[in-house]
């Protein structure tokens, strides 16, 4: 029993998810309550020490699962097709959370939930068009079908990220010019670094798990239901 | 300095809490879908 | 390619009854949203490009997804696909086809918006081509998720859930270009929303016409 149980789970994935809490711990201790409060945000600036790893790490994610659906349309191994599903997921995940804590920021910063800044308008791009992929492959049955069309779709909307900043720094760029939070200084490094870092672990574990719930997924579809291999079975 | 922003140690909280709150529920949702899944496979290839 | 457009071509002309249908939706929507801002014509001449727009973003979704119904009864796509003719040149068939259909419908659409914003412009070839451009931009990816989610049930959902992320560059590129022909351009920056435009539609034009022969393979 206990030899299937550490089949099932691999120690890596828990290992990284490990490592991460403790970054996380360390580095969130650093910066709520060891760093200085920053010159001209206050105590606001602490929001930067989760914000900024998570918006490293969502892109990451999201770079991921493109690699994923580049590799997944050449090779047509369901093994990516798991990663894909995966980075993308993890990647929505942290998306979400990046334009919550953005909204989070902006309140006290500009007195508006929402300010349009082109980072966090391509965040909220992002993260619907990559729902809406999760959306189509929860509605394709076919595992051909739905590995190709959502590698078809992430590609497409890897793409688009950098169109969207774009367009959307040019069009709010009329309307007000806003300056980014004044540059780190070395105090401020440690708490980001370790944050991110502790992301990264996190991240890695998840997606790592989250794959194999995939791919469990995938064998579970593509083998025959047990009544026709029972039949098969009878009839030899 | 006019331009500091006062307090807002609140926003802080609400950020870090939502965060790392959302990170753990993911990770307990993930390890149950994953415990049951596997499960699920184990269970149907022992019917055979 | 000619011969795949021509079939498009006829097949719309067959069922031009329903790009009626969807002009009177697109312009129903039109007057729907000034509800939305009120009677007051400075606002309402302000938003009139951005109304437009929704306008059309809204129609194209039914056109686009009702644009594969042909080949999905009967199975005519796999079909089709046993042509000694590369997916290709279907796909961009199908896609001029959807283009200019819905520039049609953008064109059909001005008046409407004319009359009830008071919105006119007197560069009309500029507006035609700033229609062009923005309907070419909704007609590659949204022939390519087209072609995906008619095969799929809840294909009505799906598309615009889809096509709506993706064409934020376009639509506001289009938005911005029409409002600065209307409301009049200052600072000349109509040529670079046009050249983002354009960029926008080689980009997918391209990619999408790439991507197509992996989607529709079997």
């Amino acid at each position: 029993m206990h030899e299937t149980a550490n089949n099932r789970y691999p120690v890596l994935p828990f290992i990284l998810i490990g490592l991460g809490v403790l970054c996380l711990a360390f580095g969130s201790y650093f910066g709520l309550f060891v760093a200085p409060p920053e010159r001209y945000m206050g105590e606001v600036q602490r929001i930067m020490y989760v914000h900024v790893p998570t918006a490293w790490n969502a892109l990451l994610a999201i770079t991921f699962a493109f690699v994923c659906a580049i590799v997944f349309l050449f090779n047509g191994n369901f093994k990516w097709d798991a990663r894909l599903e995966a980075g993308i997921e993890v990647g929505v995940l942290l998306a979400f959370l990046l334009c919550v804590q953005g909204a989070i920021w902006a309140k006290p910063t500009w007195g508006v939930w929402w300010d349009w800044d082109p980072r966090l308008t391509t965040t909220a791009v992002l993260l619907f068009a990559f729902l809406g992929i999760l959306a189509l492959r929860k509605f394709v049955e076919d595992p051909v079908k739905r590995g190709i069309w959502s590698a078809v779709a992430t590609i497409i909307a890897y793409v688009d990220v950098p169109i969207v900043y774009f367009s959307v720094r040019w069009w709010n760029s009329l309307h007000q010019l806003q300056s980014s939070p004044a540059t780190v200084s070395s105090q401020f490094y440690i708490p980001l670094r370790v944050n991110a870092f502790g992301i990264l672990f996190l991240m890695t574990g998840f997606i790592m798990l989250r794959a194999r719930l995939a791919s469990l997924r995938h064998v579970n579809e593509i083998a025959p239901p047990p009544m026709m291999a029972e039949e098969a079975g009878e009839l030899a | 300095m006019s331009g500091v922003v006062q307090g807002g140690m609140e926003f802080v909280w609400a950020a870090y809490g939502i965060t790392f709150g959302a990170l753990a529920i993911y990770g307990v949702t993930l390890i149950t879908r994953l415990r049951e899944q596997s499960s699920r496979n184990t269970s149907e290839r022992s019917g055979q | 390619m000619i011969a795949a457009l021509r079939k498009e071509m006829l097949l719309q002309w067959r069922t031009r009854a329903q790009f009626l249908a969807v002009f009177v939706f697109g312009a129903t929507s039109l007057l729907l949203f000034s509800f939305a801002v009120g009677p007051n014509a400075e606002d309402l001449r302000k938003f009139s490009a951005g109304f437009l727009w929704l306008g059309l973003l809204l129609s194209s979704t039914l056109t686009l997804s009702e644009s594969f119904h042909a080949e999905m009864e009967n199975r005519a796509l796999e079909g089709l696909l046993l042509l000694p003719a590369d997916p290709r040149v279907l796909y961009y068939g199908k896609a001029i086809a959807n283009w200019l259909q819905l520039t049609f419908l953008g064109i059909a659409l001005v008046p409407v918006m004319v009359v009830l914003y008071d919105a006119g412009t007197t560069r009309i070839p500029m507006l035609i081509l700033v229609v062009a451009l923005g309907a070419a931009g909704l007609s590659a990816p949204g022939t390519l998720y087209a072609a995906m989610t008619a095969q799929v049930k809840s294909k009505q959902t799906l598309l615009p859930l889809l096509l709506f992320p993706l064409i934020v560059p376009a639509l506001l590129a289009s938005v911005k270009s029409t409002s600065l022909l209307i409301l009049g351009d200052p600072m000349g920056s109509l040529g670079s929303w046009l050249s983002l435009l354009g960029a926008f539609d080689a980009i997918y034009w391209a990619l999408c016409g790439l991507l197509y022969g992996r989607v529709v393979e079997e």
